[in-house]
């Protein structure tokens, strides 16, 4: 099948200076020439060392624990037990702190106390004088278990009878979608399509494991510096440790890496519990073991569609049901469970639609945020049904998605009107063309496929969440422009956007922007690095930010040109007349009249979000998100039909991003999400066994080397159509949700069967093989297993 | 942070040995450290005494010797994929060391230490065991040869003795008309642990028929195996696809998989057909 | 176990160093200031200690700092600075195959190791050079981007 890509909309978008140009990051060449400073390579004089003792059990009381020897170690200054901490427990409110009601219960303690719920939860704490110190003081604890009853699927948690994570049940959150009539949508359906699908248990692998230090100042503040995508968690630490909130200060690095797994209180907390009790400086770095087990993992999800379809391929009605597990902690499963409720039915229009979701507490490692955040979840069930659905009825593909397909305008899930472009019929025929025609078959073996995924993914957090960024931009009496801001960068460019936006806005070079970042107390707060949200929030506080600070300028020198002040311009550092540009002045000197005249060369601008009100959980009608992003994955695949290997032979993503602020960082955002997507299908997997990791460092948690990816091709559609600045949308999450379904859909275009659970592992392509021929497996009893039952 | 233990490094081979002798049985030697040292992080293998051996020269170099190949046992896999006498006489090494672990691994990882861990998921056994290698053991005893199919004896498990060294692997300088191949299954493309791995090499007359086959097997069993009744089906007879069809299901019969997490043991076991099927076909056409 | 004062000479630079047996080169190294050398796993799966010992790419966590006693090391910040970048490093810093940048010390390591031995190297053998370093931001596709860009700039002549 030949496709050509949909001719785009006429769009006029003003040609720029310093946005949309690739231009190389502020932060470029400090990480190239490893200059730039990780949260792991600092160290204060007279610094501790500390360890985390962890549960080996996933679900047990703890008998007794006695930490007196461990105290006792030549070395040791410092055990604290939850019997040490007051009432000390994990807030796992949504970061952001908009004042949200906490949901009851199953908040994680931030030591356990009488009961373990999951394998690595934490119990004590240790600071000592080396490192090999702390790590034999972890040997000296005593501990004895009486292991309980645990459950470890999300299914069987909800069954009557089952062991209970939680009181009174291990239903942790819930959702429902009610819209139209779904009864009457099936009765008028031509066919009805049931297929279920299934997600595990992923870990962010940042290759940057967590870590901090920790110190006590002169007035009594607790200094953390750490790696962290939320400084606002000053609050939740300060309530854990027992102090007011003004005495945390967090001083955010660069991250190596974040994905959301660095999006909930990691190492902060025992940093400064340790930095309190002992009064010295506490380091803490997680070996890789230790990072996979002790933070959050994706939510894994049961997700089944039932649709009914006209012969044209028309959705009439949607019924679908999901299922996630929470493992032993809330966190932030609600909030995934509803993303994933919101985006179930895809990019479509469903007009009669039914969604009931479920999280369920269980004895597994607990999930949480990860990119894409349910959504991306929920995409790799419903871009499979359309293309089962298409099989079904003997049409194209993407057909059957056109006659679905959202327009500006409809009405989503929730019934929310988009207001944006939507460009999902120009991206994936993009995708699909960029693709092209199928690379022959290498031999008769080997089976090639094409695939596809459409998806939609909000950018900017619930807005029932009142959402707000702010931003300091100030122009420095030499021209330089400083800009404080209290984002996170997790490596996507974050910091560096920010940059090129003032940039443009005040006629400045790139090089002469300087951003101070990430400081709970010393720059202006500008919310969560996560929900594809900073661009869209701290890049419209810098814009207007910037844009006051220039208000303010050619107001000044509208008097000295005397010129109104729309007739002026800022570009190259200079501030002049459009009509004349030799009528000019460097910023410097604008910028020492403006002082002169004690008029304001600085603005701190605090943006809002749309607000609105939480929906009711019954149903979910209403506004939630500021906006969507659209866009396609399409991959093409070698599936060795007697090894089951599968091989990608090519990768294209097209997103209609709004505008690029840097295309260089859009093209890395796009290659680098889907990377994550691409493994999701093929490779990755946290392997738990009643409720034990079985994948416990990189070697068995695999992740894409550079010999399994092919470059994936961008390609980069700008509508202008986005809330953010200049026009601009939200890439982040958006890039990965759609590369895990257009591997699945290409791996059943090339073997003819779908195989519905994720990873696609090689086992598991013989097996649908096997069922497609109708053979059965060669069955355990032929093989034997070893006499004294070691591995491989 | 590792456990504590004392680095001895000798300057010559006969001091590594007496070292290895003083300290036995609580010595081990330390080479690339790419096993040792995880095993030291993870605790699984406590020694008291490291020997360093790692910059021996007596343990390097690769010659031919009398109608041999000898490979010193400090080889690195890196030196093993890069060297022409290899690239000459023994091409299916340099197959198993393109796909060993990663390039940053390969520089220090050694062909004495691949064998020495015993695991049956290494990749220089297989093709090694096709070329009908031997080891070199030596210690202050002396030295003895064991054959490298005697050498490996179960999970992690192997004829060394306590301070004992491998300082050589050996094998006769294949025929003209012989080929070799190796083939790995891995659950990515770089390093990955072997899900499998096969190794085959063939030699044939003139007219074809098979004057011998080595059929090895790794990780299908709990070490490196060769597939002796596959192997035996194919002497004094030319290699058709019949012949090579029945031999492959042969060496899956031999297997004697497990289901881990990498994967089933049903999976192994057809996949060992399918290598050993494909990788037949393949010298089958390279032997002129 | 007793320490013992070993000499690593690192990016030119001679240190005497009384370490014990039982500190890996990675940590004898972030111990000494170089912190541009990553701790990622510790077991040679990642690839972000990486550095060049006698020329040769290596995971540091899986050397001894006494096997490098009197060993040429040479970490990424041996190789340029800010003031004076290396040509792979302003190539890196100018594809944008910097995201996080918590790989890029080790993935520059193993790309100087390669240009060092094969200055045109083909896309297939940078893939195989960087094999060993993992990259969560990227998906590799601006780090092999950037590799051919210095292959080309140091072909022509930009120097160092």
């Amino acid at each position: 099948m030949k496709y050509t890509a949909k001719p785009l909309p006429k769009v006029e978008l003003p040609e720029l200076r310093q946005v949309g140009k690739p231009l190389r990051r502020v932060d470029a060449l400090g990480k190239t020439t490893g200059t730039t400073v990780y949260s792991g390579d600092f160290t204060m004089p007279n610094m501790l060392h500390a360890k985390v003792f962890r549960s080996r059990e996933p679900s047990a009381r703890i008998k007794r624990l006695d930490v007196s020897r461990a105290r006792a170690l030549p070395g040791v200054v410092c055990v604290l037990t939850a019997a040490d901490l007051p009432d000390a427990r994990l807030v796992t409110d949504m970061p952001g702190q908009t004042g949200q009601k906490r949901r009851a219960g199953s908040d994680a303690p931030v030591l356990a106390s009488d009961v373990v719920r999951f394998a690595g939860e934490p119990i004590a704490l240790i600071a000592a004088e080396t490192l090999a110190v702390a790590e034999q003081a972890l040997d000296l604890v005593e501990i004895e278990y009486e292991p309980l009853p645990g459950v470890f699927d999300p299914l069987a948690a909800l069954q009557p009878g089952a062991p209970v994570v939680h009181e009174p049940d291990n239903v942790v959150a819930r959702w429902k979608i009610r819209k139209g009539d779904v009864k009457a949508g099936f009765a008028v359906a031509d066919v009805v399509v049931e297929n279920t699908f299934r997600v595990p248990f992923i870990d962010h692998a940042y290759i940057e494991p967590e870590s901090g230090v920790a110190w006590m100042d002169g007035q009594d503040v607790i200094n953390i510096r750490v790696c962290t995508q939320v400084v606002e968690h000053f609050r939740s630490i300060a309530r854990a440790v027992g102090v007011p909130h003004n005495k945390i200060h967090i001083q955010g690095t660069l991250l190596g890496g974040g994905f959301g797994g660095k999006e909930d209180i990691t190492v902060e907390i025992f940093l400064a519990l340790l930095a309190k009790h002992t009064r010295r400086p506490v380091r803490l770095e997680y070996t890789r073991e230790e990072s996979i087990l002790a933070h959050s993992k994706r939510h894994p999800f049961i997700i089944t569609h039932r649709t009914g379809v006209k012969r044209n391929g028309r959705i009439t009605a949607a019924e679908i049901k999901m299922v996630s597990d929470s493992g032993a902690y809330l966190y932030l499963s609600p909030y995934v469970l509803l993303y994933a409720t919101i985006a179930a039915s895809g990019p479509y229009r469903v007009d009669h639609l039914k969604v009931d979701s479920v999280s369920a507490a269980t004895n597994n490692p607990f999930t949480s945020a990860f990119r894409g955040f349910g959504a991306a979840q929920a995409a790799v069930a419903y871009e499979q049904q359309m293309d089962e659905i298409a099989k079904v009825l003997g049409l194209d593909p993407l057909e059957v998605r056109c006659v679905n397909y959202l327009k500006t305008g409809d009405r989503n899930a929730t019934g929310q009107e988009i207001k944006s472009a939507v460009w999902l019929e120009e991206a994936a025929t993009r995708a699909l063309e960029a693709l092209g025609e199928k690379t022959p078959a290498p031999s008769d073996a080997v089976k090639i496929g094409q695939g596809f995924a459409s998806y939609l993914q909000s950018y900017g957090r619930i807005t029932w969440f009142h959402d707000t960024s702010r931003a300091w931009v100030g122009l420095e009496l030499d021209g330089s422009v400083v800009i404080r801001c209290g984002v996170p960068d997790l490596g996507a460019g974050q910091i560096n956007s920010l940059c090129q936006i003032a940039a443009e806005v005040l006629g400045v070079g790139l090089d002469d922007v300087t951003i101070y970042s990430t400081d709970s107390a010393l720059t202006p707060l500008a919310g969560t690095t996560t929900a594809t949200r900073q661009l869209y929030m701290s890049g419209n506080a810098v814009f207007h930010a910037a844009g006051a600070v220039r208000e303010s300028l050619l107001e000044r020198a509208s008097k000295h040109f005397e010129e109104p002040p729309d007739g002026l311009d800022l570009a190259e550092g200079r501030v002049f007349v459009k009509d004349d540009p030799e009528q000019s002045l460097p910023l410097s000197e604008l910028a020492a009249m403006c002082a002169a005249g004690g008029l304001p060369l600085a603005n701190l601008y605090l943006f809002k979000a749309p607000f609105t009100s939480p929906l009711d959980p019954e149903g979910l009608q209403g506004d939630v998100f500021p906006d969507f992003t659209f866009g396609a994955h399409a991959v093409e695949v070698a599936v060795d039909t007697e090894t089951g290997e599968i091989t990608l032979l090519k990768s294209v993503g097209c997103h209609d991003v709004g505008r690029a602020i840097n295309p260089a960082a859009v093209v890395g955002q796009i290659q680098g999400g889907s990377a994550q997507g691409l493994g999701y299908a093929l490779m990755e997997e946290v392997i738990v066994e009643e409720g034990i990791i079985r994948t416990p460092s990189l070697a068995e948690y695999l992740i894409p080397t550079a010999m399994d990816l092919p470059v994936t091709q961008a390609i980069i559609l700008e509508s202008g159509s986005g809330v953010g600045p200049f026009g601009a949308k939200g890439i982040g999450e958006p890039s990965l949700t759609p590369a895990a379904p257009a591997v699945a859909n290409a791996v059943a275009d090339a073997l003819g069967v779908r195989i519905p659970d994720l990873p696609l592992t090689p086992d598991k392509v013989l097996a649908a093989l096997d069922r497609a021929a109708g053979r059965e497996a060669v069955g355990a009893a032929a093989c034997e297993t070893d006499d004294d039952g070691s591995e491989a | 942070m590792l456990p504590e233990f004392n680095l001895l490094t000798p300057q010559t081979l006969a001091e590594a040995l007496d070292m290895l002798a003083e300290s036995a049985p609580d010595a081990v030697p330390l080479a690339g450290g790419t096993n040792l040292i995880v095993d030291l992080r993870d605790r699984r293998q406590c020694p008291a005494v490291l020997v360093n051996v790692a910059e021996l020269a007596e343990l390097r170099g690769i010659r031919q010797e009398n109608g041999h190949v000898v490979m010193g046992g400090g080889t690195t896999i890196a030196e093993m994929l890069n060297d022409p006498l290899i690239a000459q006489h023994a091409p299916v090494l340099q197959d198993a060391a393109r796909i060993f672990a990663n390039p940053l691994v390969r520089h220090r990882a050694t062909v004495a230490g691949n064998l020495v861990y015993g695991s049956p998921a290494a990749n220089t056994p297989p093709p090694l065991l096709v070329l009908d290698a031997e080891v070199e053991l030596a210690s202050q005893a002396g030295v003895r040869r064991v054959p490298l199919d005697d050498f490996l004896v179960g999970v992690r498990e192997t004829a060394c003795r306590p301070a004992e060294l491998l300082t050589a692997v050996r094998w006769p300088t294949p025929a003209q008309h012989s080929a070799a191949a190796f083939r790995k299954v891995g659950l990515r493309k770089s390093d990955a642990i072997a899900v499998l791995n096969v190794a085959v090499r063939v030699t044939q007359r003139a007219d074809g028929v098979c004057e011998q086959t080595r059929i090895a097997l790794g990780s299908v069993a709990p070490r490196v195996i060769r597939a002796r009744a596959a192997e035996e089906s194919l002497l004094g007879q030319p290699l058709t696809e019949t012949a090579i069809a029945e031999a492959a299901r042969l060496a899956a019969e031999a297997t004697r998989c497990i289901s881990d997490i990498r994967g089933s043991a049903d999976y192994r076991r057809r996949v060992t057909e399918v290598l050993v099927r494909r990788l037949l076909t393949q010298v089958a056409g390279e032997v002129k | 176990m007793q320490p013992k004062v070993v000499t690593l000479n690192v990016n030119g630079r001679q240190h005497y160093v009384a370490l014990m047996p039982n500190v890996t080169l990675l940590h004898a190294l972030r111990d000494l200031g170089y912190t541009d050398v990553k701790s990622g796993c510790e077991k040679g799966d990642c690839g972000a200690c990486a550095v060049l010992l006698n020329g040769a790419p290596v995971n540091s966590c899986l050397v001894l700092a006494w096997q490098a006693d009197g060993a040429e090391i040479v970490t990424n910040v041996g190789l340029g600075t800010m003031d004076r970048p290396h040509v792979i490093q302003e190539a890196f810093a100018d594809a944008g195959a910097a995201q996080c940048g918590y790989c890029t010390p080790g993935m520059v390591i193993s790309a100087k190791a390669l240009l060092d031995r094969c200055p045109h190297p083909t896309e297939a053998e940078i893939r195989e050079a960087i094999a060993g370093n993992l990259c969560r931001c990227t998906g590799y596709g601006q780090i092999i981007e950037a590799v051919q860009l210095a292959a080309e700039r140091m072909s022509e002549g930009s120097g160092e």
